[in-house]
């Protein structure tokens, strides 16, 4: 009786690593593994809504596995060190992807891009800056982002705001107004770090102009340049004035979004995901919030738009790469999915076959800013790469807590990011 | 017989030895081997680069601040939740009305998780309607924001606040433990004596704790050297690095910058930083063994 028990325990102790021989082999089986950060405030149950369509259409399962938008960015870099990425997963088109194809992570796609005909699906300026690394393309574009200064509508008016403002000094004017009516012009929340870069970002490509932000990104101009200094010098005018919150290194940007929401404050920088969120909140598009476009700082300067593209990529040890093309090309291609998708997380689709009159009327506006630009350039955490990211991250939330450091933190900083160029 | 015994033995042993092996050795030396490589966590394709991250090390402005930082951040693991869980022995071994339900909630925070705490805490200290802003703008009066963990001055103290709030319910248990086999007649042939109350503590109770304080010490001691989730709630690190901790700061290395080759050699000084301390203990250990036997 006594041996019976033992062998039972030895036998049970080897039955746990058959579980996971159980698992390879299911995933054999024809599904499709897929990791990605669409949860919460982000649409987890209307990704699902999409990804059941595509089983429906194909008959192909998909096993999901959700990670919160802050989580994914580590999680999905455990996976790869443990050699064990999902077949598909998001990512930020941008510098982050460039990251992990010179990685040799990624499985380029051009195979299926040409067979789905995708040229013809996928907006040109997000198929060129979006999709190609190296020559080769490696993520299909699911969804995009612009980030333009949301405001509540109703505080807005309040404060006399009858058109918005065009120019620099029309924006100071319009704090001016909200600050005198006792209202925080503008809301923060710069707790997770990147909520606070659509400033620098805005700044800079404002003043200094695309190409030089893409050199700056890129590591050939300098942080210690007077183009740098000159983009900082005007956002802390802006906190020396007054015209920000208090404690925006202590909140969220959903914290930030919901000041605004209840009219403690006029406007927020933030992407079009806000949107996203407002309306879970049951707020009105263009009736309750309403967005404009950064004004214009510089004659001259190119007007360029900011924002993220979340794509989806395949893995290069994907275990069933036929199964994740089908995914890619479906998710994409599908308007019906895409329009759906891009509703319901308060994006814009890169499908050209997505009547925009799908779109709410702000997100519609949004659309149009974004076909109107001169240029689009990816937000600063996806321009940059991730070591020199976190570096800027860090002098962001370093310069909001006291501003007048600027000139001791750009000399910190331009040190610190060479050496993280330089890896 | 003997030689189906012994057989028995290494079988039931082999699977415990797995794990041990597979969970804690082989990752163990994995972070030696991956310390001296560049490997960034997704390249399969990794260069050899000797001690280059060690020297890294030297010169890493941001380890430097982490290293202060988990020594200030071990000192008060040590000293507020010993002296605490010290006091709280104290007055509720004397007989207090409702000594024992005063123990089940001074006890209670150490059965909740660091996250939990760690949340609780984020939310005391939230500037706007938090309770420790809202108690503060009572008192005086004036409307008090500051932001507790947003601000680098504070941020990791008030960490140190939440964990001790966490470790004292332990470290007071123990203490309880203790003062129960401290002999009655001891304290009383001191009290006969002339002994006034201070010089009983100080002469007979704290010497005959000893054995409690060397567990609590070692406990605090271990448990602020695992001390990462908390602070990761709280301020992952941050504002600005500002309070990272060594553990934190290879996690960051690690993770956000994509340096795991930089990250492994952060985590090879830091287990000997660990070992070191370790041994220290064992040594102290042994010394209380021969005295209170």
């Amino acid at each position: 009786m006594n041996q019976i028990s033992r062998r039972g325990v030895l036998l049970g102790s080897l039955a746990i690593p058959m579980l996971g021989v159980g698992r390879m082999a299911s995933a054999e089986g024809g599904e499709v593994t897929i990791s990605h950060y669409f949860t919460g405030e982000l649409g987890m149950k209307a990704f699902n809504e999409q990804v059941a369509k595509f089983t429906a259409a194909t008959g192909i399962a998909m096993k999901d596995s959700p990670v919160g938008h802050e989580d994914f960015k580590t999680d999905i870099l455990v996976r790869a060190a443990g050699n064990s990425l999902p077949d598909v997963f998001s990512y930020w088109a941008g510098a982050r992807v460039q990251f992990i194809v010179d990685s040799n992570a990624l499985a380029p796609i051009d195979d299926m891009w040409v067979a789905n005909g995708l040229d013809a699906v996928i907006a040109k300026p997000v198929a060129d800056s979006a999709t190609l690394y190296n020559g080769k393309r490696y993520l299909v574009p699911f969804n995009y982002h612009y980030a333009g200064m949301f405001y509540n509508v109703k505080v807005l008016a309040d404060a006399g705001m009858t058109a918005a403002p065009k120019t620099w000094d029309e924006f100071l004017a319009l704090c001016e107004a909200l600050k005198a009516k006792g209202v925080a012009p503008i809301a923060l929340g710069s707790k997770n770090r990147w909520p606070a870069q659509f400033w620098f970002d805005y700044l800079l490509l404002r003043t200094a102009g695309p190409d030089y932000r893409a050199k700056l990104m890129s590591g050939v101009a300098k942080y210690s340049d007077p183009e740098v200094a000159a983009a900082l010098a005007m956002w802390k005018d802006l906190f020396d004035k007054g015209y920000f919150v208090e404690n925006a290194n202590a909140d969220d940007w959903t914290d930030a979004s919901d000041k605004v929401a209840r009219g403690e404050a006029g406007m927020t920088l933030m992407g079009t995901w806000i949107t996203g969120y407002w309306n879970g909140n049951g707020l009105v598009p263009a009736q309750d919030y309403d967005f404009f476009e950064f004004p214009k700082v510089k004659d001259g300067v190119p007007n360029a738009a900011v924002g993220p593209v979340d794509g989806l990529v395949t893995a290069a040890n994907a275990a069933n790469p036929e199964g994740a093309a089908k995914f890619l090309a479906f998710m994409v291609s599908d308007a019906g999915v895409q329009a759906a998708w891009a509703n319901a997380q308060g994006a814009l689709s890169a499908n050209v076959n997505v009547d925009p009159a799908s779109y709410n009327a702000v997100m519609q506006k949004a659309a149009a800013t974004v076909a109107a630009a001169e240029a689009f350039a990816f937000n600063y955490d996806l321009a940059t790469p991730p070591p020199v990211a976190e570096v800027g991250l860090s002098m962001f939330t370093r310069f909001i807590d006291d501003p007048s450091q600027a000139e001791a933190i750009l000399a910190q900083v331009a040190s610190d990011a060479e050496a993280a160029f330089k890896g | 017989m003997e030689q189906h015994n012994r057989f028995w033995r290494i079988a039931l042993l082999a699977a415990p030895l797995a794990v041990f092996g597979v969970f804690v050795i082989w990752p163990l030396v994995s972070s030696f081997y991956y310390s001296v490589t560049d490997w960034n966590g997704f390249d399969p394709d990794y260069q050899f680069v000797g001690l280059s991250n060690f020297a890294k090390i030297a010169s890493d402005r941001l380890f430097l601040q982490a290293a202060v930082n988990t020594s200030l951040w071990m000192a008060a693991a040590i000293v507020l939740p010993t002296s605490l869980g010290l006091l709280l022995a104290l007055l509720l071994d004397s007989r207090v009305l409702g000594a024992r339900v005063f123990k089940s909630i001074f006890y209670l925070p150490i059965c909740l998780s660091a996250v939990i705490v760690g949340q609780i805490w984020t939310w005391i200290y939230q500037p706007d309607w938090g309770l420790l802003n809202t108690v503060i703008t009572q008192v005086s009066g004036e409307k008090f924001k500051y932001a507790w963990l947003a601000k680098p001055d504070t941020a990791l103290w008030s960490v140190i606040v939440a964990w001790s709030w966490q470790q004292t319910g332990l470290a007071m248990v123990i203490y309880l433990a203790g003062l129960t086999s401290i002999p009655g007649d001891l304290l009383e042939v001191a009290e006969i004596e002339g002994a006034t109350q201070w010089q009983r503590f100080r002469e007979v109770v704290l010497p005959l704790l000893a054995p409690s304080t060397v567990v609590v010490v070692a406990l605090s001691v271990v448990n602020s050297l695992k001390g990462f989730d908390i602070l990761y709630i709280m301020t992952g690190g941050g504002p600005f690095n500002s309070s990272e901790t060594l553990a934190m700061h290879m996690y960051n290395e690690s993770f956000k910058k994509y340096l795991m080759g930089y990250g492994a050699a952060i985590s090879v000084v830091l287990f000997g930083v660990a070992m070191a301390i370790i041994g220290l203990y064992f040594r102290q250990l042994r010394k209380v063994d021969r005295i209170y036997g």
